[in-house]
């Protein structure tokens, strides 16, 4: 039966004992559980959006979905609203001062009209309002990313995301993640980019380069997708020295946090030329994980993020020359 | 020369994020206006932020069909630091492609210069 094991740690940090440790998809039975841990669970954004998206999956692949060991642990996970998307009741008390905590709780978003109300609600709920250039840089990676699973992952259940800003003594930064049980990305770039069909690990490394796009073969794209969403939602991770991590098929990629301001500077275009983790699992998750870190007390100047990034493509000295701002 | 405005006034103004609306203003308003052979002001009054999809949905498509000399044609107005720096990326790319992903290498990144 497709079953979803929470770990004591489901975090981006220890993300890939969650995803290994998994048969998310095992298609047996009429069941599905959803395992929490008996004990204690750290679930961050990046759990919390796939346990949802499984969990729609599960609904409509007509499985029923049973939660194991659900009770007082499980608080911050129903405030998240997870059991809704399981379609699992479940109330805990809940006390008032958490309900003012800086999260964006698990939504589905299925249309640009949801894509908008998560837009328009962002600032709010994750206390941003005087951090504007976190606010932009978390705003750029969620617009992109969603924009990418309604647009590219043929998903029924369109995109889950899932963010906490986590200002107390941790590490300060907002972990946010966005999920699909979609097409994959092998089989949405293995139609127009032979290497990557076939082979999960190509695929990916193949999506996370700027200009690559499954809408055509080959650099630049279509009027309306350029290929570059990807690449620059990592770079915004990178920079401010976080976390990276996607996840499709049987492969995963996490770029690693930087452990010096030194690391986090310098920009390579190749995915596997980074300070990363490259993962095969023994079962795959079926459509796209992608998970990061904005670090709130490192992400400096958002506006100096693009002429960073923008040294990364060629300058076309005539063209830039002749782009006039007035 | 007939000079158009179009102002950029997407739905969240101080961060451009929805394509729809800048696929729109490209269909019905930028397209017509340089197939006419006019001059083009863009102005990105009260626009902080937009992402490099939003900017790419507006002008990736003129610059790929009307070439370099298209921006003798097009002001870009008002445009913050962060405007600048997307509209530059996309006209590169637009008219010189991406650079050519390398083989796994280190010591050739590039760096930030100020935080």
């Amino acid at each position: 039966m497709p079953k979803f094991r929470v770990p004591n740690s489901a975090s981006l940090h220890a993300a890939r004992f969650l995803l290994d440790s998994n048969w998310f998809f095992l298609a047996r039975g009429r069941r599905a559980t959803f395992e929490l841990n008996p004990r204690w669970s750290h679930m961050e954004p990046l759990a919390l959006a796939m346990g949802a998206a499984w969990g729609a999956w599960c609904r409509r692949q007509g499985y029923e979905v049973k939660v194991e060991n659900l009770g007082p642990r499980a608080r911050y996970a129903a405030r998240m609203r997870l059991f809704d998307h399981l379609g699992v009741p479940f109330a805990p008390g809940v006390q008032e001062h958490e309900e003012a905590g800086r999260f964006l709780p698990v939504t589905q978003v299925n249309d640009t009209r949801s894509l908008r109300s998560v837009m328009a609600d962002i600032s709010a709920l994750l206390h941003l309002q005087d951090d504007s250039e976190t606010l932009a840089a978390v705003q750029y990676c969620i617009s992109e990313l969603l924009r990418n699973v309604l647009e590219h992952a043929a998903s029924p259940d369109g995109a889950f995301v899932c963010a906490h800003n986590f200002a107390g003594k941790a590490l300060h930064r907002v972990s946010l993640a966005v999920v699909d049980c979609g097409c994959g990305i092998r089989e949405h770039l293995g139609r127009t980019h032979t290497e990557a069909a076939g082979d999960d690990a190509a695929a990916l490394n193949l999506a996370l380069r700027p200009g690559v796009t499954g809408a055509v073969p080959g650099m630049y794209g279509t009027p309306d997708n350029a290929g570059a969403g990807l690449f620059i939602t990592r770079c915004m991770a990178k920079g401010s020295g976080g976390y990276f991590l996607v996840a499709s098929g049987q492969a995963g990629y996490r770029l690693r946090r930087a452990n010096d301001p030194q690391q986090q500077e310098i920009l390579l275009e190749d995915p596997l030329a980074e300070r990363h983790d490259s993962w095969r699992f023994r079962h795959p998750w079926q459509g796209t994980i992608v998970a990061l870190e904005i670090r709130t007390d490192h992400i400096g100047d958002f506006d100096e993020y693009f002429a960073w990034i923008r040294q990364r493509t060629p300058r076309q000295a005539v063209a830039s020359q002749r782009v006039r701002f007035t | 020369m007939t000079t158009t405005t179009l102002r950029v006034a997407p739905p969240d103004m101080a961060f451009a994020e929805d394509k729809d609306y800048a696929r729109e203003l490209r269909i019905a308003e930028l397209l017509p206006a340089l197939e006419r052979g006019d001059a083009v002001v863009l102005d990105f009054q009260g626009v902080r932020f937009a992402t490099q999809s939003f900017v790419h949905a507006l002008i990736g498509e003129a610059l790929k069909r009307f070439g370099e000399a298209v921006l003798d044609r097009i002001e870009f107005r008002n445009c913050s630091d962060q405007l600048r720096s997307i509209v530059d990326l996309v006209v590169d790319y637009s008219l010189g492609g991406f650079s050519i992903p390398e083989p796994a290498a280190t010591g050739n990144g590039k760096r930030r210069e100020s935080r």
